[in-house]
């Protein structure tokens, strides 16, 4: 009877750690970069450098917000998030979903009458609402193609590059 | 005749006509609300969100199959561009639903963006004033338009309070009014998103039912009330439509017309029209009667005349 509770201990420590683990990485440590991509179509994925990120603010919840860093600093959200614990997640797909504007997303968002949080953005405004906004403020890079190459599909989609109109390079691709 | 006189009939029969008429339509036409239909879904376009990337043009260019545009989308140049003497912004036109226009504000650092299209009225304008009925409000909330029943009168392009129907004036022989029509037929009507709200990288475009747009974009006041304006544009305006706007500074420095009025544009002329049926119905009969009555007693009263006259003659 003892040993198969230690066994079930042993498997409880073992689920947990794969659960921790991708968070930190093997090493422990926070990932030097990512490739953002699971949204890619008229722009490739775009290459973040977390490390120079992370010199740039020691404040984790700059970016993951709800998840680590400091206490919350904005009074509405420290009014249940006061004890700013790290979450099991910090990948913004977890809460952000991919498509927010589906009839089945929508309905889930509206059934729950106590649900606090009915305005979540999707993945995608997630990603540009945190990196655009700040990249803005700091005076770093703007433009759409600073960050991401545009595909084929993409130049076609805005009739750019070798898709432009006769006679449209007039005024320039800006940024 | 014993005491009333003709005169006295005939006020009374009108006034008491009428005023019966009056009650009745009012009832029946009348001053009754429309809040929309309760499913209506909506967009809430957030201007402080809103970067001028000018995607939701290029998705609504490609889902529509709109001809190609003039200038790439990818080309900014295209916010300076100005008619009537640099007075009026870009606007729809046959060959774009929707249009980004940049503004530079006084009290911002950087320019403020605003997508205009069809804000897809609960009482559009368009609709009421269409003689041949080619528009239609669906129960999904959008205003859509059918060119087959269509005359081309373009009463509807005059009575839009948000100046957005536009005119295929090229197409010779099958000219059409153009505007947004919410994506019904390929998305709207199959539970997705109309394609620039797909596009928006910044998501300035939320979709969902307008009822809970109207509770999430007083929510977004509520929590952050330094950095928008304390007014939901379309919430109220000409009876409230389905598209609606937050902005960071007052909505007349970003081309909104914050003159128009809160209850539709339909409501104008409800009341009078409401008579049309009444006076068009009731009124030859009434009348007729009354011409009839008249002349009848007339032909008496010229015979009796003629023998005073007579009578007077030969004295």
């Amino acid at each position: 009877m003892k040993i198969r509770k230690i066994w079930v201990l042993a498997g409880i420590i073992a689920v947990m750690f794969f659960l921790t683990a991708p968070v930190f990485g093997s090493d422990g440590c926070p990932p030097a970069s990512v490739l953002i991509d699971s949204l890619s179509q008229l722009y490739n994925g775009a290459e973040f450098d977390h490390e120079q990120h992370v010199d740039i603010t020691d404040d984790c919840s700059a970016c993951h917000h709800h998840s680590f860093g400091k206490n919350v600093d904005n009074e509405q959200c420290a009014r249940c998030h006061y004890d700013n614990r790290g979450t099991s997640s910090v990948a913004c797909g977890d809460c952000h979903v991919q498509e927010p504007f589906t009839v089945q997303h929508i309905r889930e968002m509206e059934s729950n009458p106590n649900r606090y949080h009915i305005d979540v953005t999707g993945l995608k405004a997630a990603y540009h609402l945190r990196c655009f906004n700040c990249h803005v403020k700091m005076g770093a890079p703007s433009g759409c193609v600073d960050c991401h190459e545009r595909t084929d599909t993409g130049d076609r989609f805005y009739h750019s590059g070798k898709y432009a109109p006769a006679g449209g390079e007039i005024g320039g691709q800006n940024e | 005749m014993s005491g009333i006189t003709r005169r006295d009939f005939f006020k009374t029969t009108i006034a008491g006509g009428s005023a019966l008429a009056l009650s009745s339509t009012k009832n029946a036409f009348g001053m009754s609300e429309f809040d929309g239909y309760p499913e209506s879904m909506g967009v809430l376009v957030d201007l402080t969100r809103c970067i001028g990337c000018r995607t939701c043009e290029a998705a609504c260019n490609k889902e529509h199959g709109l001809p190609e545009p003039d200038l790439p989308f990818d080309d900014f140049s295209v916010f300076d561009q100005t008619s009537h003497g640099g007075a009026v912004k870009r606007r729809t036109d046959d060959g774009a639903y929707t249009v980004v226009n940049r503004y530079e504000t006084k009290d911002l650092g950087g320019p403020v963006y605003r997508k205009i299209q069809c804000n897809h009225c609960n009482e559009p304008a368009c609709l009421t004033s269409c003689f041949v009925n080619a528009y239609t409000k669906t129960k999904e909330g959008a205003v859509i338009y059918n060119p087959d029943v269509c005359v081309g009168c373009r009463m509807c392009m005059v009575a839009c309070p948000f100046r957005i129907p536009a005119y295929s004036y090229n197409s010779a022989l099958h000219p059409e009014v153009i505007k947004c029509n919410f994506c019904y037929d390929n998305r709207l009507k199959k539970g997705k998103p109309p394609a620039c709200v797909e596009a928006c990288p910044q998501e300035a475009l939320t979709f969902g039912h307008r009822k809970t747009l109207v509770k999430t974009a007083h929510e977004r006041i509520r929590t952050e009330p330094e950095k928008y304006v304390d007014h939901v544009y379309g919430e109220t305006e000409v009876g409230g439509t389905s598209w609606m706007y937050l902005s960071s500074v007052p909505f007349d420095q970003v081309g909104f017309d914050t003159t128009l009025q809160r209850h539709p544009i339909l409501d104008n002329t409800k009341s009078f029209l409401s008579f049309v049926p009444m006076v068009l119905g009731i009124w030859p009969a009434l009348f007729m009667g009354f011409h009839l009555l008249a002349t009848g007693r007339k032909g008496k009263a010229e015979d009796t005349d003629s023998n005073n006259r007579g009578e007077g003659h030969e004295e």
